[in-house]
C-alpha cells in the first residue's frame, strides 16, 4: 500500500513537471501552430538560472521561480520577435528548422557556458515527510504545488480573461480572429512569452529536484512532445491529463524495469497514438 | 499552411544537359577523390577527403526524402547506424562483405518502412515527430539489445584495408548524387514535387502522395544505411552513442540545407563547407561546435531559403 502511495506521489511530481511544459507547447502550437522544438532550451534556462541564484548569489532557490518566469518570457519574447515572426506564412518546413536550428543554438550555448557537469544544489526546502509509510520528501511537495498553482493559473487566465479568449478565439481560427480585431501579432507574441516563462519555472523546479546539465529541458520535452500528441495538438487540457497520465506510467515503469525502459515506453506510446488516433485522445479529427 | 506553401516557387525545370552536366563532373570527382591517394594526398587530406563524401553521401539521403517532399526527417542518423550495426553483425558472423552491406541496407530500409506507414499518410509534423522518436528509441533500444553488444557496443572482427571504405564511401555519394539529380529529373521527381508544393492539389489529379512519400523514404533510407555501413568498416568499432548520435541525423540536414536543398549540387557545397567549418573551429573555438552551427543554420532558413549554393548564383547573375 505503502509502496503505491510512494509510486502514485513520484508520479504526480513527474507528471506536474510534464505538464508545464506541455502545457507551453501545446499553447504555442494552438496559438501560433509553430512546433516548438526549442521549448527544452527554456527549461533548461530557467534551471540555469536558478543554480546561479543559489550557488552564485546564495538565494533560495524559490526565488529562483519568478526570477526564471521573467527571464524566460523576455528571452521569449526577444526570440519570438526577431526569429518567429519572420516564418509566420512560410512552408512548415522552414518553421520546423527555425525552431529546431534555435534548439541546436540553444544546446551549444549552454554546453559552452557551463561544460557538461552535473549541477546541483542542496539549499532550499528539505527533509522529508511520512504519510501512511510514504517517504515524500519536501522538495517534492513544494515541485508538485508549484506546479500545480502554475498550471492552474494558466487555465485561469486562458478561461477567464479577456487575453484567455484572444488567444482561444485564435486557436480556433486565425482569420476570424482577426477580422474581429484581435491583434494577432501581440497575441502570439504574448502566448509565446507566457509559454517560455513557464518552462523556464518548470526549469526552476527540475534544478530543484534533479541535476541540471544541458540536455536537462532537452529531454523532458520530449516527453513533453509524447504528452501533447496524446493529449491532442493544441488540447491545453488534454495536454494536462496526458502529462499526469504518462507521469504516473512512467513511475510505474521505472520502479518495474529502468528509467531508460520507461522512456522507451514513452516513446513507444507515440508511434501507437499516430498509428490508432492521430488526432490524440481528446482532439478532433482534423478539418 | 497549405496556402503558404503555394507562394515558393517552382524549382527551375532542369534541362538534360545540366543533368548530364552534372553526371560528368560527378563522375570526375569522384575518381579524383579515388586517385589522391596514389597522388601522394596526405592521410589528414584523405582523411577530410573521406568524411566529405560520408557527409555527402548522408546528406544526398536525406536530399531525396526532405529536400524533395518537404517531410523534415530528423532519422537520417539513426538509418545510418541501423546500417552500421548491420554490416558489422553480419560480417562477425563470417557473412561475406557484399550479402553484409546488403542486410545493412534491407535493415536500413525496413526501419523506413516502420516509421513511414505510421507517419507518411498524416500531414504536417507527423513524419517529423515519428523520426524525432525513432532516434531517441534506437539509441535506448540498442543499449539494450545482448546482441548489438549492449552499451559497450562491437568491434568488427576482420581487419580490412582502409582503401575499401575509402572507395566504397566515394562511390556511394556519387551514386547517391547522380541518383538525386535522375529521380527530380524524372516523372517520380516531378510527382514528388507537386506534392511539395500543394498536397492536397496533387492528390486531386491522380498522384498516390502517400505512396510516393514512402517509395522515396525507402531509396533514402537504402542510402543513408549503406553510408553508415561503410562508415562502419572504416571506423571497424561501434558505440551506441556515437553510431546513433542525434549528431548524424544534424549532419545530415544541415549539409544539403546550408548548401542548397532540393539541388544535386548543393550538398557537396554543403560538405566541403562543412567538413571546412569543422576543421576551422578545432583550431579557434572547439567547444563552439554546435552554437556555430545552430547559428548558421538559423541564418540560411531565415535569408538564405534555398541553401547558399543557389544563394550566390542568384547574386552572380544578379550582378552582371
Amino acid at each position: 500500500m505503502s509502496l503505491a502511495l510512494q509510486l502514485l506521489v513520484n508520479g504526480l511530481v513527474s507528471g506536474g513537471l510534464l505538464g508545464v511544459a506541455a502545457l507551453g507547447v501545446a499553447l504555442i502550437f494552438g496559438v501560433m501552430r509553430v512546433v516548438n522544438f526549442a521549448h527544452g532550451e527554456f527549461i533548461t534556462l530557467g534551471a540555469y538560472a536558478t543554480w546561479l541564484l543559489v550557488s552564485q548569489l546564495h538565494l533560495s532557490p524559490l526565488v529562483g521561480l519568478p526570477v526564471a518566469f521573467v527571464l524566460g518570457a523576455l528571452v521569449g519574447v526577444v526570440v519570438q520577435a526577431v526569429v518567429l515572426a519572420r516564418v509566420t506564412g512560410r512552408p512548415e518546413l522552414d518553421v520546423l528548422m527555425v525552431t529546431y536550428a534555435l534548439s541546436v543554438l540553444g544546446l551549444g550555448l549552454f554546453a559552452q557556458g557551463f561544460g557538461g557537469d552535473f549541477r546541483s544544489y542542496s539549499q532550499g526546502p528539505h527533509g522529508n515527510l511520512d504519510v501512511a509509510g510514504a517517504i515524500i520528501g519536501w522538495r517534492s511537495l513544494t515541485v508538485l504545488l508549484a506546479c500545480v498553482a502554475m498550471s492552474g493559473a494558466t487555465v485561469l487566465v486562458i478561461q477567464r480573461t479577456r487575453l484567455g479568449l484572444g488567444l482561444r478565439a485564435l486557436a480556433q481560427n486565425r482569420d476570424s480572429a482577426a477580422t474581429c480585431g484581435i491583434n494577432v501579432v501581440a497575441a502570439e507574441r504574448i502566448a509565446f512569452a507566457l509559454a517560455s516563462g513557464l518552462a523556464a519555472a518548470a526549469g526552476c523546479l527540475v534544478s530543484m529536484i534533479g541535476t541540471t546539465t544541458p540536455n536537462v529541458g532537452h529531454d523532458l520535452v520530449l516527453d513533453a512532445f509524447v504528452v501533447v500528441i496524446l493529449g491532442g495538438m493544441g488540447s491545453i487540457s488534454g495536454a494536462l491529463v496526458g502529462a499526469l497520465a504518462l507521469g504516473l506510467v512512467q513511475s510505474v515503469v521505472s520502479y518495474a524495469l529502468d528509467d531508460s525502459w520507461s522512456r522507451m515506453v514513452a516513446y513507444l506510446l507515440l508511434y501507437c497514438i499516430i498509428l490508432l488516433r492521430p488526432q490524440g485522445l481528446f482532439g478532433r479529427a482534423a478539418a | 499552411m497549405s496556402e503558404a506553401t503555394i507562394e515558393r516557387a517552382p524549382p527551375r525545370p532542369h534541362l538534360r544537359s545540366d543533368t548530364l552536366g552534372l553526371v560528368i563532373a560527378t563522375i570526375a570527382l569522384a575518381a579524383l577523390g579515388i586517385a589522391l591517394p596514389a597522388l601522394g594526398a596526405s592521410g589528414y587530406i584523405r582523411t577530410l577527403v573521406y568524411y566529405s563524401a560520408f557527409y555527402l553521401a548522408l546528406g544526398q539521403a536525406w536530399n531525396i526524402m526532405s529536400g524533395l517532399t518537404g517531410y523534415l526527417s530528423f532519422a537520417h542518423g539513426a538509418l545510418s547506424g541501423i546500417g552500421a550495426y548491420g554490416v558489422v553483425i553480419a560480417m562477425n558472423a563470417d557473412w561475406p562483405m557484399g550479402a553484409s552491406l546488403a542486410v545493412a541496407g534491407g535493415a536500413a530500409v525496413l526501419a523506413s518502412l516502420v516509421i513511414g506507414a505510421t507517419s507518411l499518410r498524416l500531414r504536417g509534423a507527423a513524419f517529423t515527430f515519428a523520426t524525432l522518436f525513432f532516434q531517441e528509441l534506437m539509441l535506448l533500444a540498442v543499449r539494450k539489445l545482448p546482441f548489438a553488444g549492449g552499451p559497450g557496443g562491437l568491434v568488427l572482427e576482420q581487419i580490412l584495408p582502409e582503401w575499401i571504405a575509402y572507395v566504397g564511401m566515394i562511390l556511394l555519394a556519387g551514386v547517391a548524387t547522380i541518383g538525386f539529380a535522375l529521380i527530380r529529373r524524372s516523372r517520380l521527381g516531378i510527382r514528388v514535387l507537386a506534392i511539395k508544393g500543394d498536397e492536397d492539389a496533387a492528390a486531386s489529379i491522380g498522384i498516390a502522395a502517400t505512396r510516393l512519400k514512402l517509395i522515396l523514404f525507402c531509396v533514402s533510407a537504402l542510402l543513408a544505411g549503406l553510408a553508415g555501413a561503410v562508415h562502419a568498416l572504416f571506423t571497424a568499432s561501434l558505440y551506441p552513442d556515437v553510431a546513433f548520435s542525434v549528431d548524424l541525423s544534424l549532419i545530415a540536414l544541415a549539409v544539403p540545407l546550408i548548401g542548397g536543398v532540393a539541388t544535386a549540387s548543393g550538398p557537396a557545397l554543403g560538405a566541403l563547407l562543412y567538413v571546412g567549418l569543422r576543421e576551422a573551429l578545432q583550431l579557434i573555438a572547439p567547444s563552439a561546435h554546435l552554437t556555430i552551427l545552430g547559428l548558421l543554420l538559423l541564418v540560411v532558413v531565415l535569408y538564405m531559403r534555398d541553401g547558399i549554393g543557389p544563394t550566390l548564383a542568384r547574386l552572380i547573375r544578379r550582378s552582371r
